[in-house]
Formats: structure tokens, C-alpha cells, sequence
């Protein structure tokens, strides 16, 4: 009794201890937050890295293609259907992406994926990720209105025809200043008034059918016809009359639809001053590109295709937003001549796999592995864990080096009590000797201070989960004030897979930094609770 | 040699040492007219190599229920000699007997519970635990030599007679009081109260009315010769002051590590 009596009393007393259970405090507090913060990191970059990627992905290599997918899909079926959820056909390939901004054409890089509108999205994490809100609920590549996020401004099908519209006024005007050149031009020129005096221009009056700005939105003006194709044409006897209807026309119709990768799309720019951060898109949803993309074959040659921008895929991995873009997969094969013209067999380049959840994916893999044995289909088999594996196990290194870093600095706080402890023995080395001279044991000198350190430890730790949890609870708040005082951003989303800080905090985690800590405290006080067991008690009386 | 538990109150003791005794088998026996009898103690102590004897073969005897009182000049001893008697520390060589058991070549723990339950002290320096009341002070011997169930069991009873004690001491209105808040005889009188919580049948006293004016240790030893008179203890006085020892039943006089 009188051992935590004692141990109680000089944890309230001693001013010293709270320089140790400060310094267990700050450890736990930082270990927690430290290891909730990487966690989360980990496991939202791991979702993130397993979203777009299915389990398991059977690919042709490179450029490749896969024949005869249907009995691919089929063999797998037989092999692992026991496990199988769903799967889908890819078409893999790079491309070139060419859009108008400010009258330029800019052309970046992508990688283009064709994919199964009916199957893509129950195999991989794809929809949640697009900014439509409509296209969510299911995949298509229609252009919408009204449904896009807000932070991409004017678009869809309104920003398509008021673009239309402001182009065609644009042309009509001018075409009025090509028909006012030449109506001045008709006039014979006098050689009296062919001086450098300024010349009176007559212009026409505006045509009336212009159509206006805003009145272009409505929709009664996308019937509107084109006018008759005029001019001689030698072959009109011979082809059958377009009708209006039937032409392209871009208030009305749209190309294939393609949705891109949003850093594709948009360049994240930052005030100088302030600090704020806002996005410029230079293609937007309702937007027409072309891409130029390789043809399937043994000589591929280049093929341009048109498309629509139907939406945007923002899954804030800047790595898979910048590199990928999605459009229908059938188009794909089309303009690519994956399509058999003989059997109308099109071939794939890969067949990705979801498989039921807690399935053992490595064994899954190894037994599709068996199936298409690599001397004879050199596909590449692999789970998306083997995809990202170098990610991954960096991400791992990284949390295993930064724990025992972290350790450490209990460690040093556990220095920091054994430093204490001595400290307190020898200032209580008269108090040990009463009460080895009341009859105290030496185990139970030895037990006050073991009781001391394991106080000041659950103290330490219990006040550090508390800080540390509260911490990162907070943790999002707390950078925007550091961020204030100091003026320097802590968190740049910019920079990060996310627009706030993750955290994930497993208890278990916290359970092990709790046992960790408590454990360090009352080993640090083993060797100066056992000095204060082994003091004579004559000594220690004397002791002043 | 046997080893039994047996102690004055019937506590438990631990194991002690009996004395042989060549009439028969070992035997409770009625309380023999010396409580304490310490044959030939030699101590010495070891400075930085070299010897120094302190004890050069001390023989006394205390006689049960009275007060001995111990004299001599300063370095003749006498402390050394009552923390060997109190099994504080152990003699180089010679015996000590305690009702009729050898007591101090005992293991550790038998000398601690011996400490706690049979031999109370008290200290020139009151040697009070700064962090505790005046009460939990006196309380402490108890709750060293009870377990934590013994402890909440009487906790109430033990409380009372501590209570009892101080009071009987004068230290009624200072219970909850730090020892940092006493004047030396009030700390003086707690240390007596805590010295007989344990009920021990043997106190040893060092100096303790030395830190004291006159009339506290007046006070102080009045309380003391008081309270063992009425619990019938058998007390020792380490002493160089000749009026406690006028007042003392036997004196022992410690001459340069002997007994003059």
C-alpha cells in the first residue's frame, strides 16, 4: 500500500517527474500522429493505386494485342469462376491529344484506354472518381448538361452551343468584311481620288440572321439547318442528297466521347499574393479534341479521330490524372483495325479481373498463370499490388524507418526518466532508508520506484494518446493555423495525392505505442529502482 | 538447527533461529527477565582502506520492560551499537539475541518483518517522509507490514489507533499537517507515535531529545517514557545527555567501544 502511496505522492510532488511525463507525452503524441498520418496516407494512396487497377490484369505486352478475347474471358471463367466477380476487356494505348486553347492547338501525350462501358466500372474503382454527377451512377460517353462538378464552370452542352454560336458569329462577320472588300473593290478606282486621302469606307449593314450570343443557347437554334450546299458539285447526280438533319452539326451532335485525366485538362495556378489557389481549364467538357493514336498491326500507322470531352476523371493521383484518358472501347478497336474483318472477332490488350473480397490474389494470379502458360502466350499476369509494388514497398520502408525513428525518441525519453529516477533516488536515499528501517523489503523500495515509473508512464502515455488523437483529429485545422502564423504552406494538395491530410488511426497501433511507451518507462526505472533496493539503510540514514 | 515462526505476539515472524538448548525440544517460554542480550560485538568500518574499529567487543543486556539508557561521548559508539541491536546493520562479529533467538546473522527479510512488527526506533532526526501527513507517517510501519488486503481490512482500526497515539503524544491537531509544517518536538512526538503503531515490544531511541531545546525534549521524553511504560516496552536511550539518563532503570556507559 505504502509503495503506491509513496509512488502516487512523488508523482504529484516531484516537479521533476513532469519533465518526464512530458517528454513520454510528446513521444506518444507524435508517434500517433506520425504513424495515423502514414497509414492513412498509405491506405488512401493504396485505394487510390487499386482504384484504377483491377485485382488481377492479364496483358499483352506493350503494344500487343489479345486475340479471340471471348475465349480468354471464358478459360478464365473455367479457371477461377469460384472467385470471380467481374471482369473487362482494355484497349491500352498511347496517344496524342490535340486541343484549341486561345486559338492554339496544344498536343500532349496520354494513355489511351478504351473501355467497356457495361463492365469497366464494376471491375475498377472508375466512376466515383469522374466529375459528372450523372455519370456516377452510370458509365456512358454522352455529353450532359447541368450534372458537372462546380468547380469546372461553363460547360457542357450550354458551353458547347454558346461556343458554336460565338464561332459562327465570328465567321459571319467575317464574311460580311469579305463581301465589304469586294463590294468596294467592284468600284472602279479614279485616279484623281487614289491619294493618300482617307477614303470613305461604306460598310453593309450587319446581317440580320447572325444569330445572337445568348440566343444561341436555345435550343430551337440547334434545328436550325445549314444552308444548301450551293456551288457546283459534278458528283451530286450520283450520291444521295444530305439532309440537313444528317449533318454534323456541333449545337446538336457530338463526337466520340472521350474523357480525360483532369491535370490533362487543367493547370493549377496560384496568387503570389495571397496564396489562393485556382484552376484554369484549357479544355473543358463540350469541347471538341483530336487524337492521333497508332493503328493495331504489324506497321502501325498513324489515325486521327475526333472526339468530345464528355467529362473529366479527377482521382487526385496526379500521376494517373495527367496520363489517362478514357473513351469507348469498341470506337477504339474500330479506328484502331483490331476488329477481324473476316470473323468480326476485336481484340484486347488486357483483361482485368475483380475477384471476390479477401481473395488470395497471388494464388489466383499463379493459377491463371498455369492457364496461359508464358511459353505459349507471353502475357504479362500480374495483381495490382505487383503493378505498384515499387510504390508500395517504398511507402512500407518508409513507415517501418520512421517507427523505429520514432522509437527512438522514447527512447530518449526513456533516458530522460532513468536520468530523472537517479536523480530522485539519491534525493530520497534518506527517505529509502526510514523505510528500510520501518521494515520496508527491498523488493518494495524496489517497487515504489518501478511503480513511480510505471505511474509516470501511463500518466505520459495516457495524456499522449489523448494529445495525439485529439492532434490528429485536428490535424487539417492545425495546418491552416501553422500555416497562418508562419506563412508557409504546410500541406500542399497540389503536391499530394490529396486535397486534405489523411489519417487512418488503428487501434491496434495505439495499443502498441501505449504498451511500447509504458514498457520503455518501467525499464528505465529498473536500474534506479534496483540502486534504491540495494542502499544499506545505515547509509542511507546518514545520508545528507 | 530449527526454524520456526514464533514471535512475542503470536505474529507472524518469519523464520528466526532458535537457541539450542540441550534440556529437550524447543519451547515457548515464559518472558525471561533480559529481552535483549548482545555478546562480544565487534564493528568496524572501512575508510578508504583502512580499519577503523568502532565496537570492540560490546556485552550488555536489557532487561524486559525497563528503560536502559545508553551513554557515552560522541564517536564512543553508541549509535553504531543501536543500529546493530535494531538489525539496521549487522556486527563483524559477536551475537545478539532477542527472546531467545539469535537475530542478527537472520536473512533479510526475516530482519525486515523483525524491524517492522517487534523493534520500533527512533531517530535523532525524527527521519519523517516529507510527502506524507503526520497521520499516513504514523501509519506507514502498517501498511509496509500489512498487504494490501490486510491493510483494507483494518485500515479503520489502524486509523483509530494512530489517531489514539497522537493524541496521546499532543499530536491531535496537527493530523493532516506536512512534517516541513512541525516545530522538531511535534516531528519528534510523530516519530514516537509511528515507532509504536506496530505494538513492538522493543524500541531503541537515538538521541532523541538531541535536536530538542530543553523543554520539548522534556515533553518529548516524558511522552515517550510514558507510552512505554503503559504498553510495557522495553526501551533504549542512545544518550550523552545525563538527565535522561538519570531518569533511565540501567545505565550503560560506551567507553572507546566498550562497555565501562
Amino acid at each position: 500500500m505504502y509503495k503506491l502511496l509513496l509512488s502516487l505522492r512523488y508523482l504529484r510532488t516531484r516537479f521533476i517527474a513532469l519533465a518526464s511525463i512530458v517528454s513520454v507525452t510528446l513521444g506518444v503524441a507524435t508517434l500517433i500522429v506520425v504513424n495515423s498520418v502514414m497509414s492513412g496516407f498509405a491506405s488512401e494512396m493504396k485505394d487510390r493505386l487499386h482504384g484504377i487497377l483491377a485485382d488481377v490484369e492479364l496483358a499483352s505486352p506493350g503494344l500487343g494485342e489479345i486475340p479471340w478475347p471471348e475465349e480468354h474471358l471464358r478459360e478464365i471463367r473455367d479457371e477461377v469462376g469460384d472467385e470471380l466477380e467481374s471482369m473487362t476487356c482494355l484497349v491500352r494505348v498511347p496517344a496524342l491529344i490535340t486541343f484549341e486553347f486561345r486559338g492554339r492547338q496544344w498536343t500532349q501525350q496520354v494513355m489511351l484506354l478504351g473501355v467497356d462501358e457495361q463492365t469497366f466500372g464494376a471491375v475498377c474503382e472508375f466512376q466515383p472518381f469522374l466529375l459528372d454527377s450523372a455519370r456516377r451512377e452510370k458509365l456512358d460517353f454522352m455529353l450532359n448538361d447541368g450534372t458537372y462538378d462546380q468547380r469546372l464552370g461553363d460547360c457542357g452542352w450550354s458551353y458547347r452551343r454558346q461556343k458554336e454560336s460565338n464561332r459562327r458569329q465570328v465567321e459571319a462577320i467575317i464574311e460580311m468584311g469579305r463581301r465589304n472588300r469586294e463590294a468596294t473593290a467592284a468600284v472602279p478606282e479614279d485616279p484623281a481620288t487614289a491619294s493618300d486621302a482617307p477614303r470613305d469606307v461604306v460598310f453593309l449593314p450587319l446581317p440580320a440572321e447572325v444569330p445572337l450570343v445568348n440566343a444561341a443557347a436555345k435550343p430551337e437554334v440547334a434545328s436550325q439547318s445549314p444552308g444548301p450546299i450551293t456551288g457546283f458539285d459534278p458528283a451530286s447526280q450520283h450520291r444521295p442528297q444530305v439532309r440537313a438533319e444528317d449533318l454534323f452539326n456541333p449545337l446538336r451532335d457530338q463526337h466520340t466521347g472521350i474523357i480525360l485525366g483532369v491535370a490533362i485538362a487543367n493547370r493549377m495556378l496560384k496568387d503570389p499574393d495571397t496564396g489562393e489557389q485556382s484552376e484554369l481549364f484549357l479544355v473543358r467538357p463540350g469541347d471538341d479534341v483530336s487524337i492521333t493514336l497508332p493503328t493495331a498491326g504489324d506497321t502501325p500507322q498513324p489515325v486521327i479521330d475526333n472526339c468530345t470531352v464528355v467529362d473529366f476523371y479527377s482521382s487526385n493521383m496526379h500521376e494517373y490524372d495527367s496520363t489517362f484518358a478514357f473513351m469507348p472501347l469498341e470506337r477504339l478497336q474500330k479506328i484502331r483495325g483490331m476488329i477481324d474483318p473476316v470473323t468480326g472477332s476485336a481484340s484486347v490488350s488486357s483483361i482485368h479481373m475483380r475477384f471476390r473480397p479477401g481473395a488470395n490474389l497471388e494464388q489466383l494470379r499463379d493459377r491463371i498463370s498455369a492457364r496461359f502458360p508464358p511459353e505459349m502466350f507471353p502475357y504479362v499476369i500480374q495483381t495490382w499490388q505487383d503493378t505498384q509494388r515499387p510504390l508500395l514497398s517504398a511507402v512500407e520502408v518508409e513507415l517501418t524507418i520512421l517507427n523505429i525513428l520514432l522509437f527512438l525518441i522514447i527512447a530518449v525519453a526513456g533516458f530522460g526518466i532513468l536520468a530523472t529516477f537517479f536523480m530522485i533516488v539519491v534525493e530520497k536515499t534518506r527517505d529509502i532508508g526510514i523505510l528500510k528501517a520501518l521494515g520496508a523489503p527491498s523488493s518494495g523500495v524496489m517497487s515504489i520506484f518501478l511503480g513511480y515509473g510505471l505511474c509516470l508512464g501511463m500518466v505520459g502515455t495516457g495524456v499522449g494518446i489523448g494529445l495525439g488523437l485529439l492532434f490528429v483529429r485536428y490535424i487539417n485545422e492545425i495546418a491552416d493555423g501553422i500555416q497562418w502564423l508562419t506563412g508557409r504552406e504546410v500541406f500542399d494538395p497540389t503536391m499530394y495525392f490529396f486535397s486534405e491530410i489523411p489519417t487512418l488511426i488503428s487501434p491496434w497501433m495505439v495499443v502498441w505505442v501505449a504498451v511500447g511507451a509504458v514498457l520503455i518507462a518501467v525499464t528505465a526505472s529498473v536500474l534506479p529502482a534496483l540502486r534504491a533496493a540495494r542502499l544499506r539503510p545505515v547509509e542511507a540514514l546518514r545520508y545528507e | 538447527m530449527n526454524k520456526l515462526a514464533i514471535s512475542r505476539t503470536g505474529k507472524e515472524a518469519g523464520s528466526i533461529t532458535r537457541l539450542p538448548r540441550s534440556d529437550g525440544p524447543p519451547l515457548r517460554v515464559a518472558r525471561p527477565a533480559t529481552a535483549l542480550r548482545a555478546v562480544g560485538i565487534h564493528k568496524s568500518y572501512r575508510r578508504k582502506g583502512i580499519e577503523v574499529p568502532v565496537l570492540k567487543g560490546v556485552d550488555l543486556e536489557l532487561a524486559e520492560g525497563c528503560f536502559t539508557a545508553i551513554v557515552g561521548k560522541s564517536g564512543s559508539g553508541k549509535s553504531t551499537l543501536l543500529h546493530l541491536l535494531g538489525t539496521l546493520d549487522a556486527p563483524d562479529r559477536g551475537e545478539i539475541w532477542y527472546d531467545q533467538r539469535r537475530i542478527d546473522n537472520l536473512p533479510a527479510r526475516a530482519r525486515d518483518r523483525l524491524r517492522n512488527q517487534t523493534i520500533g526506533m527512533i531517530f535523532q532526526f525524527y527521519h519523517l517522509l516529507p510527502e506524507l501527513t503526520v497521520l499516513e507517517n504514523v501509519l506507514v510501519p502498517r501498511m509496509i507490514g500489512l498487504g494490501w488486503w490486510g491493510w483494507f481490512q483494518q485500515k479503520k482500526a489502524l486509523t483509530a489507533r494512530a489517531t489514539e497515539l497522537l493524541e496521546r503524544v499532543g499530536m491531535t491537531h496537527r493530523l493532516l499537517h506536512r512534517p516541513n509544517q512541525l516545530s522538531g518536538g511535534e516531528m519528534q512526538r510523530t516519530a514516537i507515535a509511528r515507532a509504536l503503531i506496530a505494538e513492538p515490544s522493543l524500541l531503541l531511541a537515538d538521541e532523541p531529545t538531541g535536536n530538542l531545546d530543553e523543554e520539548n525534549g522534556q515533553i518529548v521524553l516524558r511522552a515517550l517514557l510514558q507510552l512505554c511504560r503503559d504498553e510495557q516496552i522495553t526501551l533504549a536511550v542512545v544518550t550523552h545527555d545525563d538527565r535522561i539518563a538519570s531518569q533511565a532503570d540501567h545505565r550503560i556507559r560506551l567507553v572507546d567501544g566498550r562497555v565501562a
